[in-house]
């Protein structure tokens, strides 16, 4: 065995590649080689500064932007050409408080969808809202993953703020929270992230809630649910399922202490 | 592109982003140029989705990225790819000689400066590898990826991973290693 090949066994065990026979031959020459053993402190000094001192890199938010931007929503890409805009562009003439959100989707074009004005459904207003944190430079207004900063950041700008539950366990990491204002009502609005996919969760006081809830609007999902004092909307491009996974956790989760 | 590929591109190449990034910033030496290959590479994840064979999401992800890396580092950067086989070849050479004359060396004092080099450093050290070996050493230690996978992604046999590992971390060694 030459003293190239005693360094590239030496290497691969100390990266546990190696089958236990040759691992066991590479322990004995370390207790009798000192020179192999001084070349594992130095390679394992290596890997423990490298694992230290290097910091994990991280796709910036606008190379995030730049990537989804090639993969629109589905269902938006396809239901804006079916004429809706039109639709949606005599309404929009007609109305006065209405909200614009551009949405720039990559290589395949512009699509510029109008929300709802006026007294939309709610639904509407909650996916607009979840639309437009969307498009902004950032989703939350405080952003933090701990559920005992964002809970007080709602103190003194709503009368009560919202009830803060951490699903993190469940792969659902908080992301932080923003004030939607759905109709004239501002709204507390809890965002938490899966993988890549952002979910909005708006807390109303009951009397707003849906007669007729709707499952889904232009490819975002929606679930919502009532409790004693609010009525909760979940929107998300997440699939439903997940969704609907999300909800029951969140429904679920203990509340602060 | 379908939206079939489009809903497995999100599952597939979406989760390993950071990954991607991490790679990509190693291989250009910088951060706009390391966008600019991981936008390119995600095009190509698209167009090429078909080709993921459902097995490694991540080491798939990663091989599109280094491949958009090279061709980027070709066009770029010519001098820092073009003599990857000569540059093997004289590595051999070297590290024969490197390994003699490092036998008499007292390892105790160079392992502890090793684990003291600050990260400007570290980095500079790294920066300062040929790309394949820069390559091999950030996968494995960097990201984690075993020597199967970064056979996979580099397209080379798995010897010669080891290879380029021991040579990297052995050139890592020497620079950090010696008293500045």
């Amino acid at each position: 065995m030459t003293a190239t090949d005693d360094i590239l066994l030496l290497n691969a065990y100390i990266d546990g590649e190696l089958d236990p026979a040759h691992a066991l031959e590479v322990e004995r020459r370390l207790v009798n080689d000192p020179e192999l053993a001084a070349e594992r402190a130095r390679i394992e000094a290596l890997r423990r500064v490298m694992a230290e001192r290097l910091p994990r890199e991280e796709a910036s938010p606008e190379l995030r932007r730049r990537v989804a931007a090639l993969v629109p929503p589905r269902p938006i890409a396809a239901g804006w050409r079916a004429g809706r805009s039109l639709r949606w562009s005599a309404q929009w003439g007609a109305m006065a408080a209405s909200v614009a959100i551009g949405l720039i989707i990559g290589s395949v074009g512009t699509y510029v969808a109008t929300g709802p004005p006026g007294p939309a459904p709610v639904a509407q207003l909650v996916v607009a809202s979840h639309v437009r944190s969307l498009a902004a430079t950032q989703p939350v207004d405080v952003a933090s993953s701990d559920r005992h900063t964002v809970k007080p950041w709602f103190n003194g700008k709503l009368p009560q703020s919202p009830r803060v539950v951490d699903l993190a366990a469940q792969d659902f990491e908080l992301v932080g929270g923003r004030i939607d204002v759905i109709g004239l009502v501002p709204a507390p609005t809890l965002v938490y992230r899966r993988r890549l996919h952002l979910i909005s969760l708006t807390a109303l006081p009951v009397a707003q809630a849906a007669a007729a809830p709707r499952r889904a609007i232009d490819g975002y999902n929606l679930v919502e649910w009532t409790d004693a004092d609010h009525a909760y909307w979940a929107v998300s491009d997440l699939a439903r399922p997940e969704l609907e996974e999300f909800a029951a956790a969140f429904r679920a989760g203990e509340p602060e202490p | 592109m379908s939206r079939e590929d489009k809903a497995r591109f999100e599952q597939v190449v979406m989760p390993y982003l950071d990954d991607a990034y991490g790679l990509a910033r190693w291989l250009t030496g910088n951060r706009a140029d390391a966008e600019d290959v991981v936008q390119e590479a995600c095009l190509r994840a698209l167009r090429g989705m078909a080709g993921f064979a459902g097995t490694n999401a991540r080491a798939w992800t990663l091989a599109v990225v280094r491949n958009a890396a090279h061709d980027w580092l070709r066009k770029n950067r010519p001098q820092a790819v073009i003599h990857v086989d000569d540059l093997e070849a004289i590595e051999r050479l070297q590290s024969g000689a490197a390994s003699d004359g490092t036998a008499s060396a007292d390892p105790t004092p160079e392992a502890a400066l090793i684990a003291r080099a600050e990260e400007a450093r570290l980095e500079a050290a790294i920066a300062a590898l040929p790309v394949v070996f820069r390559e091999t050493l950030t996968l494995r230690d960097i990201q984690g990826l075993d020597y199967r996978e970064i056979a996979s992604i580099t397209g080379v046999p798995i010897g010669t991973v080891m290879s380029r590992l021991a040579r990297a971390r052995g050139r890592l060694i020497a620079s950090l290693g010696a008293d500045k």
